[in-house]
């Protein structure tokens, strides 16, 4: 038994039996829950332990007996022989409904439920066209095996007498629908509505004529909508990226960390030698593996389908270097021999600039190669602070499923939904929970639909309204600007600050709409304040979470990295430049001069960027799937991942490559295993002394008991056998106190025209998503968002093309329009082709 | 663009008001009658709006009229009737009689006459199987029973319908 649930028995513990064996679980369990935490399976469709239960399949039934009590005394009956007398009521009662009591008797195996199965099982199968042989489940069905085990093997319904039913209905254009298969169970309808809070799918007419529909527009359109798959207890539900692809008892699995956002969801790849591929190994899906922690059971839509880049033709292979104008192909000798060469003599003139989606090691390599050479070690990202989530970050053993009434969780800044979709999941239901939920945007965004309290500010004033609640409870610092002094006095930010004073635990999660890397950091500094000063750091379930833009910005922080506050200069000032898995000239355009300009550019890369096409060397490297590695997650843990495939021939890890070419500094790095990479990190970052591969791979069970061979229970979410992560101590709890500066504010300029603010989608064009096709009617276009009041004002109408001129380029666009942008601002997304890096003044024209 | 409020504004207010605010979606049975009352079904367009006004999905109010069985979503004639042809009414004669009109109009069951007055349809027990054959009508304000009836009958009360038509 998992230490939780050992900690939850000693609350409150309910005895009772379960086919003749004593079970101690907590009040309020459910019969079918207790039976499993006994070991013992009671089977089920319907029932999912992640939600409601809504008896509708009926499979559950148990005979269900009480202790009878004499109502004259109020003392149980006895038996002759001194044993309680035991009621059993007329009929059988659905275990997934009945919460355990007392003293209660559970009888899953007499003849009477065996038949009541049986007959449910013939009843599921009336219309079910028990076309298991071409079908997705078939080999991980619940209702296979249940059958197999629970069913008669025979029907009494007349075979002609079945429904034909549509087979191929898109839902969407990433689920398809089985109506044959569909068992009725409304295990998808829930989760949409339920834990999700998108129902876009719903039920339809009764009956055996029930039908799942959507009549939303476009159909089954939801980030959440892979999930479904996985809990549907039959074929009825499949995903385009799956669906006739392979037999699951075909495929190998590979844990793995999804790097598309700093959430860090557990996931298995699940690949297969094929030879369609040309006898190559492919990664066939990507499915959630179970981490309560930190994913729970669910990953993304982005997280589930965009993966495609891995197998992408247009992978670099060969190392290139630069021979006049041409990049040409040179092999790794010849490559490393001229980046060691020429990196020697740059000392001093050195700059690296690496991307988010890179691994520990890898940033640990890169950093002490460029330390070396006495250069500045850049991280590619929009946002800063990682520094102080190093130091006040959620503390060790954080859990946001532990977040109840008395805790208070702060976003700010955040349309957490697009930026980290899990985390907008967890905090979700922590707040349903009961824990104080604070969302401060200066627009509506979803999480607003259950937070306790809204603070709307004006763009510009993140850091004030934080600044403001410091105030409202603390001297007030003479220096503060007008925003402050405004925000105080208005009623919610005071609220708020009286909700952060009174907090049990207090987690404050930043993100990055409408701001730049400095505004980033001003706004990190003030949060970090805020929970130093209400004394929540240093301890569980306490401190600050960045909602950072890549899967592991905070271990390149953790490693010496640092956003650039203005990277233009920053690039310019260093001749010699080592770019690493980022993409600037192709992110802004401007920095092309400064690439001409720069005297040699060394590019490690999957495919060839815009960068990589001004770049000296090119270096080929392997994505996370042909490797193995760690990240940290937003909330500091430290999560492995395992190689999926064989490395393609020819590219290498970063990390390695990074070593190869410290060799020729004198640097003695690790450049084959993975593993003594991080222990060499780990004897040097402070952050994570003690850890070590092993520690990582640990795990302990995991309530709810999910992906063994009762898929039937939670789905084909896979079981974690390879590691929960490590959170290490942070700053605080190691006893450092946190070197912050209190950043002064000062008031957001006055303009006269519209002010561009950058917002994040989940789905931007980014090389991940775009290499992905099965997710191309999900691109975001180019595009801005305007108040109704703007477009009136410039004629512009919904879907309208529309010129901006931004940051001195001009492009065209598609107006979108919206009441919930405030007036005079047009939000505009980052990674879809557009200058933005912060705010800034934009023109808009029809 | 949400005509039902365009339309239908004051009432709409009054049907809204009264449930508390956040309730709403309690609403969606009222306002439904409401957008069958018009052309005797709900439009695609009418879950929109009634989805828009209530703050809930138009696959939720799809649903709902979905799952009741005098909401819906097609349209049929101006009257739809609904003769019950289960076990204790056939024993009536309800299904020579449900033949009998369907002939008489030159429909099947689920059908509309071409003049798009009548739809005849055959449904489940409206329980007055002693009064059988019987029938109901769903016309677009409401529902009356119409109890021992023969196809003689029946017709009759058809052609009033048309007359009434005709004269505008």
């Amino acid at each position: 038994m998992t230490e939780k649930i050992a900690v939850a028995v000693a609350e409150n513990l309910i005895n009772l039996t379960i086919d003749n064996r004593e079970v101690s679980v907590p009040a309020g369990t459910l019969v079918v829950n207790a039976a499993k935490l006994a070991g013992i399976d009671i089977p089920v469709f319907c029932y999912h332990p992640k939600m409601e239960p809504v008896g509708m399949c009926r499979m559950c039934l148990v005979e269900i007996g009480r202790p009878a009590i004499d109502r004259a005394s109020g003392k149980p009956l006895l038996n002759k022989d001194g044993s309680p007398q035991i009621n059993f009521g007329p009929k059988l009662e659905t275990g997934c409904t009945v919460p355990v009591s007392k003293g209660m008797v559970v009888r899953g195996y007499t003849e009477e439920v065996t038949e009541a199965r049986k007959e449910v099982i013939e009843f599921l199968l009336t219309s079910h066209p028990l076309d298991c042989p071409i079908c997705d489940k078939g080999g991980e069905c619940p209702l296979q095996n249940l059958t197999m085990e629970h069913g008669p093997g025979q029907s009494r319904f007349i075979f002609d007498e079945k429904i034909d039913l549509a087979k191929n209905v898109p839902l969407g254009d990433l689920i398809f629908l089985d109506r044959e298969r569909c068992i009725q169970c409304a295990r998808c309808t829930r989760f949409q509505d339920e834990i999700v809070d998108d129902p876009v799918i719903g039920f339809s007419q009764r009956g055996r004529a029930l039908e799942i529909i959507t009549f939303s527009d476009p159909g089954f359109d939801s980030y959440w909508s892979g999930n479904t798959t996985d809990i549907c207890p039959v074929g009825a539900l499949t995903t385009t990226d799956f669906r006739f692809e392979a037999r699951p008892w075909e495929l190998q699995s590979h844990a793995s960390i999804c790097n598309h956002c700093s959430v860090g969801c557990n996931t298995t790849l699940n690949t297969r030698r094929e030879a369609k591929s040309g006898g190559d190994e492919v990664i066939k899906r990507v499915m959630p593996r179970q981490n309560e922690q930190v994913n729970e059971i669910w990953i993304c839509d982005k997280g589930r389908f965009a993966h495609h880049y891995t197998e992408s033709p247009d992978r670099l292979t060969q190392p290139l270097i630069r021979k006049g104008d041409a990049l040409e192909p040179a092999t790794w000798d010849e490559a490393l021999q001229l980046v060691g060469d020429k990196f020697k003599k740059s000392k001093g003139k050195f700059a690296a600039l690496a991307g988010g989606r890179l691994t520990n090691e890898d940033f640990f390599n890169i950093q002490q190669v460029t330390a070396k050479l006495g250069g500045k070690a850049l991280l590619d990202s929009q946002m800063a602070g990682g520094e102080m989530v190093a130091q006040v970050g959620v503390g060790q053993g954080t859990n946001l499923s532990d977040l109840r009434a008395g805790d208070v969780v702060l976003v700010i800044a955040s349309d957490l939904e697009e930026e980290a979709p899990l985390h907008w999941l967890r905090i979700k239901q922590a707040a349903e929970r009961g824990a104080q939920l604070i969302v401060a945007n200066p627009r509506r965004t979803k999480l607003d639909q259950v937070a306790h309290r809204l603070i709307r500010y004006e763009y510009g004033q993140e850091a004030a309204v934080v600044h403001a609640m410091l105030d409202s409870f603390s001297p007030k610092r003479p220096d503060q600007p007008a925003s402050v002094k405004q925000l105080l006095r208005d009623e919610s930010v005071k609220a708020a600050a009286e909700d952060v004073q009174s907090a049990t635990n207090l987690i404050v999660f930043y993100g990055s709409e409408g701001l730049d890397v400095a505004g980033s950091h001003t706004l990190a500094s003030a949060c970090a304040n805020l929970l130093i000063a209400t004394g929540h750091v240093g301890r569980s379930n306490n401190g600050l979470v960045a909602v950072w833009d890549k899967g592991n910005a905070q271990g390149a922080w953790d490693a010496g990295f640092a956003t650039s506050v203005n990277l233009a200069d920053d690039l310019a000032a260093a001749p010699n430049l080592y770019i690493v898995g980022a993409d600037p000239v192709g992110d802004r355009p401007d920095l092309a001069e400064t690439f001409e300009a720069a005297e040699f550019v060394v590019v490690q890369e999957l495919f060839l960027t815009k960068t990589a096409q001004m770049a000296d060397v090119v270096l080929p490297v392997l994505p996370y799937t042909e490797r193995e590695g760690t990240y940290t997650n937003a909330e500091r843990r430290v999560q492995r991942f395992y190689p999926a495939i064989s490395p393609r021939p020819g590219a290498r890890a970063d990390f390695a490559i990074a070593a190869q070419i410290g060799l020729a500094l004198g640097l003695e790095l690790e450049s084959k295993l993975a593993s003594l990479a991080f222990e060499q990190l780990a004897a040097r970052l402070p952050a994570y002394k003690d850890l070590t591969y092993g520690k990582l791979a640990e795990t302990f069970e995991q309530w709810p008991i999910i992906g063994r061979e009762d898929l039937y229970y939670g789905g084909t979410t896979y079981d974690n056998t390879q590691g929960l992560g490590v959170q290490p101590p942070s700053g605080a709890e190691r006893g450092e106190s946190p070197a912050l500066s209190f950043e002064a504010l000062t008031d957001p300029e006055k303009r006269k025209g519209l002010l561009a603010v950058p917002v994040t989608r989940l789905y931007d064009l980014g090389l991940t998503v775009t290499t992905s096709e099965i997710l191309a009617t999900h691109w975001e276009q180019p595009h801005i968002v305007l108040s109704p009041a703007d477009a009136e004002k410039l004629g512009l109408e919904l879907g309208a093309q529309a010129t901006i001129k931004l940051n001195n380029m001009q492009s065209p666009v598609a107006a979108r329009i919206d009441n919930r942008v405030p007036k005079g601002v047009v939000l505009v997304p980052r990674s879809v082709g557009l200058h933005i890096f912060g705010p800034a003044p934009i023109e808009v024209g029809a | 663009m949400n005509h039902l409020r365009d339309q239908y504004g004051k009432e709409i207010e009054d049907v809204l008001a009264r449930y508390p605010e956040t309730q709403k979606r309690a609403a969606v049975m009222p306002l439904l009658y409401i957008a069958q009352r018009e052309d005797g079904y709900v439009s695609t367009q009418d879950m929109d709006d009634i989805a828009e006004l209530l703050a809930i999905s138009t696959t939720d109010v799809a649903s709902i009229v979905g799952f009741y069985t005098l909401y819906h979503d097609e349209q049929a004639g101006r009257y739809r009737i609904q003769v019950c042809n289960d076990l204790p009414c056939a024993l009536r004669g309800a299904d020579d009689f449900l033949d009998g009109l369907c002939d008489h109009l030159g429909v099947k069951p689920g059908e509309t006459t071409p003049d798009g007055v009548v739809t005849v349809e055959a449904v489940m027990c409206l329980a007055a199987c002693d009064k059988a054959p019987m029938f109901q009508v769903q016309s677009y304000d409401g529902i009356a029973y119409h109890e021992v009836q023969t196809v003689k009958s029946a017709v009759k009360l058809v052609d009033g319908w048309r007359k009434e038509k005709a004269s505008g």
